[in-house]
């Protein structure tokens, strides 16, 4: 009997030295890990701690479950290589386990594939059947180009390459897979037909031994070309062209002195590699600093974004004018710190920045402005975008400070616009941006842009461009008008109608120079006959009247026309007030046609 | 633990890319020739390339070579391990192939001749089948086994077809490829593109393996190997004072031990009949050979063994003892180093008074400059990768320190760039490089396409191999 068995009946609160007991008897109860070969009363011995014994176990090792299935037969199975050249004609045998499961699958297989002449027995076909070896299938070749007779002779001559060698090279290349290295140092080219070709040019060329560039240069040639002609270049897919193009432009002086070079830096010395590989860690170095020291400077540009001092600071001298500029600089700082968490060309995203004609807002938001301290408040801000960018980032031009240019433009033109980053060209084909003139209200459908074109021109004219169009096989309303294609459509039209303009002052030109050229023959006629004539003259005279005035009728509203539409206005010039021999001559005759037509009024 | 076998359903095939066809290997130098099955590891069978004559018929193999009256050494290759007397390789090669890898299976049951009472009814169809395939074997003794052989790289074309029509037409092999001894060694390495210097027993040769290709314009050669070496310890022997009498084993009946440096006390034996001068150089031959692998060393460096100091720096530590076959004894301290000093610095090589033509070495023959010649033999692009992947192979490089001095050198030639030096640790498997890197090689399963088939060989006659084993 303990003490606490006392408290337990007496119901007394047990004090701390109560713990251990019912613990004990917990532990008592719960099941010890019963080691085997160890009598009980020694484990007790060991109390709570378990003793640190290990029994011996005199056990023999397990027996191994032995398999019922029997033993696995392996059999010399014959097979063949399917990537021989021969046809398998040799057939080796290997050891191959005999598998139960596969040989019914197979011979059912076999006689899926072998219905016709399905007779003989599993067994022997199993024994006849020479399957393919597992690693035919790794055998890859390369692919080197092929031409004919014809194409060599059409695409690729070569004043230092005759076909014989060209097809040896080829040869060789595939031989090797391209392994560069071994083609050349097989490269043994002995022309059969040099003998007996009497023409020593071609044995000189021939008998020249060949460089690896020289080799590389000549099959990337043939390879390129050959590519071009089964597929033209802009047919071909990425990867493709890609290579069209490393092929195209190998440069084979560029190869021999990169090898020179490297020739030289295996014959550096030990100090000289090591000095060598220093100085290119120190440039990683340098390299990876700059881009830091880049972020810090441009960090610490924006924090130093404030407003200059030098505007006039009366305002901030009463208590509520410092109270303002106390809420406009946490404004601007505050902005200013996010402006460096996010990324500058975000910002201008940000509707809040977006509200034009205050600059403030540029850096505040609007809902913070106060509005009884409103004007106060615009005369610092007038200060800040001029100020906002001290002379210190002037200086440093080299230096990418991105939100600098969009504040520099804000300066230039009052406090107008907000910034906004501009995309450059590939960005806005990407984001699909476009810029074109303000649209009608409504929907407006392309094709009525061009319609419009139309509705500018005389019938005649209309007519004629349709008629230029059909000749181009183009129809006049478009069957897909995207805007790449109106755009496209429209300078068409733009020079279909300046040819149009063009030919119709041509025709003008034309026919005013054959009635000068007839009036001078009627005139050299007169001189010649020595005034006899004039009945005849006059009758002359009579008979180009009416083509000349229908020239000069026609030829009217065409010289005036084209100076308004302005494609063919030089040429059609009138006035002889214009330099350029061309001008000149046309106003010549242009004047001269003024004259005859003076004459015919007369 | 973290390796576990592989169980029986895991095919080795999948695992390894290998593919055994019961190809045949045969490795055949000027020194010794190797054969063995294809996937194993060692060679089964090595014997001396040199084999006897007597009486007009040729034995084979190393233990017929012993002192008989008549009896005479021959080998059937020329120092450029070059086959020269084809009769006589056929019938190495068939001694090796067919008597010394495939001994003579006793005859079945059915064929001995013993069982010819019984009733052959049910037999009878199955022997019929059987009669022809007996026949076929007996015309072509491997028809069962794909054959590789290796070659010397700068092999002629000439022994390359010969080779080909003997396997293909005497042998009657189903398949057969040849492969170029630098290119299965660079395979026994373990790698594709290296720089194989191979120093064996007649010839040194140094050749660029690119993807498994001999590059022909960087293959260089010299005969600074086992013979030369061997020359450099005879004209040694002979500079030496006292002389070292150079008497083969075979030569001593009875010995005594004597003191270091005190002449043998021995008696020689007598034979009744003259001795083969080409008998006892191949016995001489086996002495220097133990000799040079117990005594002879590569000077490690610092610098060259040539240089001031270096000669008294080896005097003065501890030699090597090496007995004779005759009980004479002798410490060797400084010339077990000058003795092979030859293969890297040409000036110290001994120069022999009387046998001049073999003794000298040239500036371009150390092996120094054949690296270099062979470097200078191949692209630009490829050379950095080459010395970064030099594989060392011919037993002539098991020589003490020879790879640490080649290490040494080539990295004063070459300081900037990366030299790894590969050189296996196995004495065999420097020794059998290339006859490890044939069976490698043919029992691949990619390998199985490149094979020469009979079919092949029909069509397009012995210059097929010309056109295939580039």
């Amino acid at each position: 009997m303990a003490s606490h068995d006392l408290r337990d009946v007496l119901n007394l609160p047990s004090d701390h030295s109560a713990g251990p007991r019912p613990s004990k008897k917990q532990k008592t109860g719960t099941p010890r890990p019963n080691l085997k070969g160890l009598a009980r009363e020694v484990q007790n011995l060991g109390g709570d701690n378990p003793i640190a014994i290990v029994p011996e176990v005199s056990i023999f090792k397990k027996r191994r479950i032995a398999s019922r299935k029997p033993v696995t037969k392996w059999e010399l199975k014959a097979f063949t290589n399917s990537a021989r050249a021969d046809d398998g004609a040799l057939v080796l045998r290997h050891w191959k386990r005999k598998s139960e499961a596969e040989t019914p699958s197979e011979s059912v297989e076999d006689r899926g594939s072998q219905q016709p002449d399905g007779m003989a027995v599993d067994g022997e076909r199993d024994t006849d059947k020479v399957d393919d070896s597992a690693f035919a299938k790794f055998n890859v070749r390369v692919a080197v180009p092929q031409y004919n007779e014809d194409q060599y002779h059409r695409n690729l001559q070569h004043n230092d390459w005759t076909k014989e060698e060209t097809d040896y090279l080829l040869g060789l290349a595939e031989d090797y897979d391209l392994r560069w290295a071994i083609i050349w140092d097989r490269y043994d080219f002995t022309p059969k037909t040099a003998e007996i070709e009497t023409d020593s040019n071609v044995s000189t060329a021939v008998f020249k031994p060949r460089s690896m560039e020289d080799l590389k240069a000549r099959y990337y040639e043939v390879a390129a070309k050959m590519m071009a002609v089964q597929k033209a270049a802009q047919y071909m897919t990425g990867p493709e062209f890609e290579l069209y193009e490393t092929m195209q432009n190998f440069n084979p002086d560029q190869e021999l002195r990169r090898k020179k070079f490297a020739l030289e830096t295996m014959s550096r010395s030990k100090d000289e590699a090591r000095e060598e590989e220093s100085l290119l860690l120190e440039i990683k170095r340098i390299m990876a600093r700059t881009e830091r020291f880049n972020e810090e400077r441009r960090e610490l540009y924006n924090r130093l974004d404030y407003p200059s001092t030098d505007s006039d600071i009366n305002s901030f001298k009463s208590s509520a004018g410092l109270q303002t500029l106390l809420q406009n600089l946490m404004n601007v700082d505050k902005s200013k710190k996010r402006k460096s968490i996010i990324v500058p060309g975000a910002e201008a995203a940000t509707p809040t920045t977006a509200v034009p004609g205050s600059a403030v807002s540029e850096t505040a938001p609007p809902n913070n402005t106060n509005n009884s301290t409103s004007n106060r408040r615009e005369s610092i801000a007038a200060s800040v975008p001029g100020g906002g960018h001290r002379d210190s980032t002037a200086g440093t031009p080299a230096t990418p400070v991105e939100p600098a240019a969009p504040n520099a433009a804000n300066k230039k033109k009052g406090a107008a616009p907000p910034e906004r980053r501009k995309l450059t060209e590939q960005e806005e084909t990407i984001y699909g941006l476009m810029h074109h003139e303000r649209l009608g209200s409504g929907p407006t459908f392309r094709y009525e842009k061009i319609n419009k074109l139309y509705s500018h021109k005389s019938g005649q004219q209309q007519l004629r461009i349709t008629n230029a169009l059909a000749e181009l096989d183009v129809p006049p309303r478009l069957a897909m008008p995207t805007a790449a294609v109106t755009a496209q459509f429209e300078l068409l039209w733009a020079a279909v109608t300046s040819l149009v303009d063009l030919r119709k002052v041509c025709d003008k030109l034309d026919g005013e120079i054959k009635i000068e050229e007839a009036k001078k023959a009627e005139r050299d006629k007169a001189r010649g006959i020595s005034g006899g004539d004039v009945k005849d003259k006059e009758q002359s005279g009579g008979k180009t009247k009416p083509g000349a005035t229908s020239t000069s009728g026609e030829g009217r509203p065409g010289t005036k026309r084209p100076a308004s539409s302005g494609g063919g206005d030089k040429l059609a010039a009138p006035r002889p007030s214009s330099s350029g021999t061309h001008k000149r001559s046309a106003s010549v005759l242009s004047s001269t046609s003024d004259k005859s037509s003076k004459r015919q009024k007369k | 633990m973290s390796q576990q076998p592989l169980t029986t359903s895991v095919q080795p095939t999948e695992t390894y890319g290998g593919d055994e066809v019961s190809a045949l290997v045969l490795d055949p130098g000027y020194c010794s020739t190797r054969a063995g099955y294809a996937g194993e590891e060692m060679p089964r069978q090595v014997i001396p390339s040199f084999y006897g004559h007597i009486d007009g018929r040729d034995i084979f193999g190393d233990e017929v070579i012993v002192p008989r009256a008549g009896f005479e050494v021959r080998n059937y290759m020329n120092r450029d391990s070059v086959v020269e007397d084809w009769d006589a390789a056929t019938k190495i090669w068939e001694h090796l192939l067919l008597k010394r890898l495939q001994p003579e299976r006793p005859t079945p049951p059915n064929k001995n001749g013993l069982n010819i009472g019984d009733d052959g009814d049910v037999a009878m169809g199955d022997g019929d089948n059987n009669d022809e395939n007996m026949v076929d074997n007996l015309e072509k003794p491997l028809a069962e086994s794909p054959l590789l052989m290796t070659e010397a790289p700068w092999n002629s074309a000439k022994a390359r077809e010969k080779a080909i029509e003997i396997s293909m037409e005497t042998w009657g092999c189903p398949a057969f490829w040849l492969s170029r001894t630098p290119v299965v060694a660079s395979f026994a390495a373990g790698k594709a593109t290296a720089l194989v210097v191979d120093v064996g027993g007649a010839n040194a040769s140094v050749t660029a393996v690119h993807d498994g290709m001999v590059l022909k314009r960087s293959i260089q050669k010299s005969p600074i190997a086992g013979l030369w070496l061997s020359n450099q310890i005879r004209t040694m022997w002979e500079q030496n004072e006292p002389k070292v009498d150079l008497v083969p084993t075979f030569m001593v009946e009875n010995k005594k031990p004597v003191e270091a440096g005190a002449p043998a006390d021995a008696r020689l034996r007598t034979f009744p009949f003259p001795i083969a001068d080409s008998f006892r150089a191949f016995e001489e031959e086996r002495l220097l050979t133990e000799f040079k692998e117990s005594v002879v060393e590569v000077w490690r460096g610092p610098g060259r063994y040539m240089a001031p100091g270096n000669e008294d720096y080896a005097r003065s530590q501890p030699g090597r003892v090496f007995e004779m076959p005759d009980g004479s004894n002798q410490m060797w301290r400084e010339q077990r180093y000058k003795v092979s000093e030859g293969m890297w610095d040409e000036t110290a090589a001994y120069a022999s008074a009387g046998a001049d033509e073999e003794g000298r070495v040239s500036k371009g023959q150390t092996i120094l400059s054949l690296i270099k010649a062979s470097l200078e033999g191949v692209d630009i692009d490829l050379r950095s990768n080459l010395i970064a992947n030099i594989v060392v192979t011919g037993s002539t490089t098991l020589l003490n320190g020879f790879n640490d001095r080649l290490n040494m050198e080539l990295a004063a030639m070459y300081p900037g760039l990366k030299i790894k030096v590969h050189a296996a640790g196995l004495t065999s498997e420097r020794r059998f490089g290339a006859w490890i890197g044939g069976s490698i090689l043919s029992s691949l399963g990619t390998f199985h396409q490149m094979w020469i088939s009979k079919k092949e060989y029909d069509e397009n006659g012995p210059g097929i191999v010309e056109k295939r084993c580039k």
